[in-house]
């Protein structure tokens, strides 16, 4: 190896080697990780890509262009109440779990005594398996001796066992509440971390001129949160689109299919599971749409969040 | 109203509000918890106790001989331990790579790897994966679970790794240079000993996320239950329809499965909201 131009040849070729030893080191550490990274990350996504085109039941193919693409926007009204349900139990749940959690953090925020207690006990359900508070949902909420409906008769709110998973009103209301269980204590932490990074003596100069609490909260504390509710906001928005074992295990898509959200309606159809037949090339479009879907809403929610940044 | 008597209300009504998150937040531990003490004719018969007339441990016992449960557990523990062991290896090293490592597009294949979070497509491409271990031949085993886990670079862990020895002055490697230690050595030698607290923490959330894993294990033991993870062997009790006669069997496997994760919890709760809260920050 020639080595160059350098002043002191000797030192330079010792330099160079040195280098070169090194990130040959960095880059054979590196490589297991990368090759995994690839095959587990990237290559999922050209399978899909390539059987997207394809009718794949896992021993046939045959290649059908946009057909699947036809039948998912044409054919399949199904996809599309999974996608609606997604929706509206994302939008109900976080409706729930947002203003929950930041109402927490402000009362935890305020140092009062066993604060410490009640952040580390609210915080407990974020530490479940989400399969788990499925199962344990599914007991307390069964029609036939649940803890829930014999709490309420006992109470005298209602009269007769209600059929919690027998119709997809209650049925969402309880992956709803399941959900927001799970969620809205990782949520409280974020936002009492945000809180914390307020300076005091914003509220003191609050305090001197007399200003009452909510004019506080909604003035002071909402503004400086502003930037970290925004962050969260959109990681819970994008988790909540993304929810699948819950609704699988909770309430497998019953009564009848009309629970079924959009990551379990697919996942179903690449397993063929619950009688559905086996339709991998078909699942890959729907997920490729899915994909498309959830990037949109990411990018509005990202487009908005500027706007509102720009005119404040 | 005086000042003192008007913050001692406010107060009050802090505390009660407090108090009915703390029961929602506690009702569902507690009472799978309870419930997994209950006779069988008790959890029959119903009612509105929550607490069991007598404790009695049957259900464990039961889930034990009977449900496969000794099985499950065991398939969790050997998982959950090499992902944890694997993973702390992996995160760190790639971490350290990306921190202090110089070579050829490293800047490139970083932005990569963090791009990956915007590509994500969840549950859905499962069926690939499994695809892509059967063609390995590790699809059959728990095995295909640790290496997806360990190898297929946690893009929160990498972060989390990379700006903690970020944070390691960069004085101590240099000195380790000059004494001839090569770039491996530094990592082996000077900055790994140094990462306890990060490793703590990796291995929480590792942990955490490997023994409370449903959907990667349920695909990959499908057609063999024998190799079910505790999370898994559980929810199929529910799924495989024998649901209305083992209700024991399910309190006590759901217990089982929440007990070490709340134990631990308990013993380290500040790295786990710190870890849980950083990553995902940051990420």
């Amino acid at each position: 190896m020639n080595a160059g131009n350098s002043a002191s040849p000797v030192a330079g070729k010792k330099k160079k080697n040195r280098f070169s030893s090194d990130s040959r080191q960095a880059v054979i550490m590196l490589a297991p990780m990368l090759v995994g990274f690839a095959l587990f990350t990237y290559v999922p996504i050209f399978y899909i890509l390539r059987y997207c085109m394809f009718y794949y039941n896992g021993f046939k193919s045959s290649f059908t262009g946009l057909d699947n693409f036809v039948r998912v926007f044409t054919r399949d009204p199904k996809f599309w109440m999974s996608i609606v349900n997604t929706f509206i139990l994302s939008g109900c749940k976080l409706l729930i779990e947002i203003p929950l959690a930041l109402m927490l953090a402000v009362l935890l925020n305020k140092a009062l005594k066993g604060t410490n207690f009640f952040r580390v006990t609210l915080f407990l359900p974020a530490i479940m398996s989400t399969a788990i508070i499925g199962l344990i949902f599914s007991l307390m909420f069964a029609a036939y001796q649940g803890v829930i409906n014999n709490i309420l008769m006992q109470v005298g709110l209602i009269n007769a066992p209600i059929n919690w998973f027998g119709e997809k009103w209650t049925a969402m209301s309880v992956i709803g509440i399941a959900s927001v269980w799970n969620y809205f204590g990782i949520n409280m932490i974020f936002f009492l971390m945000a809180l914390q990074s307020v300076p005091k003596d914003l509220y003191e100069c609050a305090d001197i001129d007399g200003i009452t609490p909510m004019r506080k909260f909604f003035s002071i504390t909402l503004p400086m949160i502003g930037p970290i509710f925004q962050v969260v906001l959109l990681m819970a928005i994008v988790g909540s689109l993304k929810v699948s074992d819950l609704v699988l295990v909770l309430t497998n898509g019953q009564p009848g299919g009309s629970t079924e959200v959009v990551m379990t309606y697919v996942f179903k159809s690449f397993f063929g599971r619950d009688n559905r037949s086996v339709e991998i090339g078909y699942a890959s479009a729907m997920s490729i749409i899915t994909g498309i879907i959830l990037a949109i809403v990411s990018y509005i929610y990202m487009r908005m969040t500027r706007k509102m940044n720009e005119n404040t | 109203m005086s000042g003192k008597s008007k913050r001692f209300l406010s107060n009050t009504v802090i505390y009660i509000l407090l108090i009915i998150v703390f029961i929602f937040a506690m009702f569902p531990v507690f009472y799978t918890l309870m419930g997994s003490f209950k006779s069988n004719q008790e959890l029959l018969a119903g009612g509105t106790n929550i607490i069991p007339k007598d404790f009695v441990l049957e259900n464990y016992t039961d889930a034990w001989r009977l449900g496969n449960f000794k099985q499950y557990t065991f398939n969790s523990i050997f998982m959950s331990t090499f992902i944890v062991i694997g993973s702390i290896i992996t995160s760190t090293t790639a971490g350290y790579v990306f921190e202090r490592g110089e070579f050829k597009y490293k800047n490139v294949i970083f932005a990569m790897v963090i791009s990956s979070m915007f590509v994500s497509l969840g549950s859905l491409t499962l069926y690939p994966t499994l695809m892509i271990a059967k063609a390995m031949h590790i699809n059959k085993t728990l095995w295909g679970v640790i290496i997806i886990r360990v190898f297929g670079l946690n893009v929160t862990n990498l972060f989390i790794s990379r700006s903690y020895i970020q944070s390691i002055s960069r004085e101590i490697d240099e000195a380790a240079k000059i004494d001839g230690c090569s770039f491996f050595g530094i990592f082996t030698r000077i900055i790994f000993p140094l990462c306890k607290p990060l490793i703590a923490t990796l291995g929480i959330l590792e942990f955490r996320a490997s023994w409370n894993d449903y959907m990667l294990p349920l695909v990959f033991t499908l057609s063999s239950p024998e190799r079910m993870p505790l999370v898994v062997g559980v929810v199929n009790l529910k799924t495989t329809g024998e649901a209305a006669s083992s209700w024991n069997l399910m309190l006590a496997g759901a217990s089982l499965a929440m007990i070490p994760m709340i134990i631990i919890y308990i013993i380290f709760n500040r790295y786990f909201i710190e870890g849980l809260t950083t990553g995902a920050v940051k990420g």
